[in-house]
């Protein structure tokens, strides 16, 4: 390349955005840490060094691990879901059929409205008084009503329902753009010799979409461990009772309703440990795709 | 799960209708909404809009200078692909465990509450889209171009405004558009930094949860209002969305 002996040049082009990003982002870090050392209360002008008393709480607070659980279970369930209906979809959309640019089009709709507002959508639809739809349909068929929000164990699986539900597009979408990448002649040439179509998508397909999959799975598995907005809103923070409390809403609630920002600051890093841990094994796959 | 969509202006209506879609249709909600409160409504639209725009023009801006840098540059003390997975790093930061820094730092610089905030913020989150998928978009235009018109004597500045982000111009809209939508849907950030003036839709929307409950109809005009936007936007840049979803991984 040409660019070798100009070095200085490229860094001249990096730099804006190097500056900003180090600006908006080192700063509240080193910030946060400072924080988290520190026993600062939301309008409290007095603030001490506690050292590291902060990050010894949340190792007492059963609610803490609760969080734990929860993010963690949520960010491996709701990824594999939504893969798997989302392959679905994709291999559905690739078929011939009329309107089909209409229904490619609306199935894009969840992903791109806000998750606020979903999480109100889902409030209304699983509403559990009178004339709640959901639980209305069920009555309808003669079926026991269900308590979508209320009830401890079948709220979790709300939870993942209603961001299925908003994310399948997503899975669906890029599978979508890998199954288009698809050799054909492979295909037909297996067609010819006679394989099966289920034998043709589990040693054709699916050996060739599986990098795709894994950074579905990477980008799904990044946004769920921050998920927020569904069980805060719809869920009236994390409720019923502490079956939907994710970390974020934990470390929301103690920094916004107890105001314990020094405490918050030290949950902050660890949940930001957790999340680096799971995701740093899988960065080192995703990044092959930019070499 | 469609047919839920297509179904929620229907709530909007009656949510009290036994089974759900037996209802009296009745415009009093839009009107209440549209109308009455159309002052706020209309300022959360115009804040949203304004950071919308603010957040996908600046994050675009320095994103495409860096994704060329990238691309065309060798960088020696750290490699281009660690440059790249710092960029992508980005994309990991949980919001919440910066929310609290923000909140102060944004107090200190006298910025709580106005849009320049968000703006800053959003451009920050959303920079790794704009700096990945242009790069990937910079590696698929061959340099021969360039560097004919660099020997004519172009300086780098100028062959990059003038030749290369010409040929990457429906990439770049798409990206614009999508960081537009992405900041027309952020909810904890706004919520935290703004209060009053410079409230977005998505805030807006979520002022309607109180301490006596959620007024649904009042929230489900606002979702619609809001979502509309960023709906029609997708549309536009369907090609592209498989792209840039996943930061220029997955060719769309």
């Amino acid at each position: 390349m040409i660019s070798i002996r100009r070095f200085q040049r490229g860094t001249f082009f990096l730099l804006p955005s190097v500056i900003f990003v180090l600006a908006i982002t080192l700063f509240p870090l080193g910030y946060a840490l400072y924080t988290s050392f520190t026993n600062a209360k939301f309008g409290s002008p007095d603030v001490e060094i506690v050292g590291v008393r902060n990050y010894a709480y949340p190792l007492y607070d059963y609610r803490f691990y609760n969080s734990i659980s929860v993010t963690i279970l949520f960010s491996t369930i709701a990824p594999l879901v939504q893969i798997w209906f989302g392959v679905a979809l994709a291999l559905l959309m690739m078929r011939e059929f009329k309107y089909r640019n209409v229904v490619r089009a609306l199935l894009l709709f969840p992903m791109f409205t806000s998750e606020i507002a979903v999480a109100l959508m889902g409030a209304v639809l699983f509403y559990e008084g009178g004339g709640g739809p959901t639980n209305g349909i069920l009555k309808l068929l003669g079926l026991p009503e269900v308590g979508w929000r209320s009830n401890p164990p079948t709220a979790f699986w709300t939870l993942i329902l209603v961001d299925t539900w908003q994310w399948t597009p997503f899975a669906y979408i890029i599978t979508l753009a890998g199954l288009q990448a698809l050799p054909k002649d492979m295909v037909e040439a297996a067609l010819v010799d006679g394989a099966s179509k289920l034998r043709i998508f589990r040693h054709i397909t699916l050996p060739f979409l599986a990098p795709v999959l894994l950074t579905i799975y990477f980008f799904r598995l990044v946004d769920t461990l921050r998920l927020f907005e569904i069980p805060f809103t719809m869920f009236g923070g994390g409720g019923p009772g502490i079956t939907t409390e994710t970390l974020t809403v934990y470390i929301y609630k103690t920094a916004f309703r107890g105001f314990f920002f020094g405490e918050a600051a030290a949950q902050s890093f660890i949940f930001l440990i957790i999340v680096l841990a799971v995701t740093i094994l899988l960065v080192r796959k995703v990044r092959r795709f930019y070499a | 799960m469609i047919i839920t969509s297509i179904k929620l202006p229907k709530d909007v209506f009656e949510l009290t209708a036994i089974p759900f879609v037996q209802f009296i249709p009745s415009f009093t909600t839009w009107y209440n909404e549209v109308v009455v409160g159309w002052p706020e409504t209309s300022k959360a639209l115009f804040n949203s809009t304004i950071i919308g725009l603010g957040s996908a023009a600046l994050a675009v801006f320095i994103g495409s200078i860096a994704g060329y840098a990238i691309t065309r540059f060798q960088f020696q003390r750290w490699k281009n692909i660690d440059i790249i997975t710092w960029f992508f790093s980005l994309r990991i930061l949980p919001p919440i465990s910066l929310v609290i820094p923000y909140y102060a730092l944004m107090r200190s610089l006298n910025l709580l509450d106005t849009q320049l905030s968000v703006i800053l913020i959003h451009s920050v989150f959303f920079l790794p889209y704009a700096v990945l998928v242009t790069f990937s978009a910079f590696k698929a235009i061959p340099p021969e171009v360039e560097e004919a018109a660099l020997v004519d004597g172009a300086s780098r500045f100028q062959v990059f405004r003038m030749i290369a982000l010409r040929m990457i111009s429906p990439v770049l809209a798409a990206v614009f558009v999508l960081i537009l939508a992405f900041s027309w849907n952020e909810y904890l950030v706004a919520f935290i930094l703004t209060s009053k003036n410079a409230i977005p839709m998505t805030v807006h929307i979520g002022a309607t949860t109180t301490t006596i409950g959620v007024s649904f109809d009042l929230a489900s005009v606002r979702q619609i209002l809001a979502f509309t936007p960023t709906f029609i936007m997708a549309l536009f840049i369907q090609k592209h969305i498989a792209h840039g979803l996943t930061l220029g991984a997955v060719r769309g």
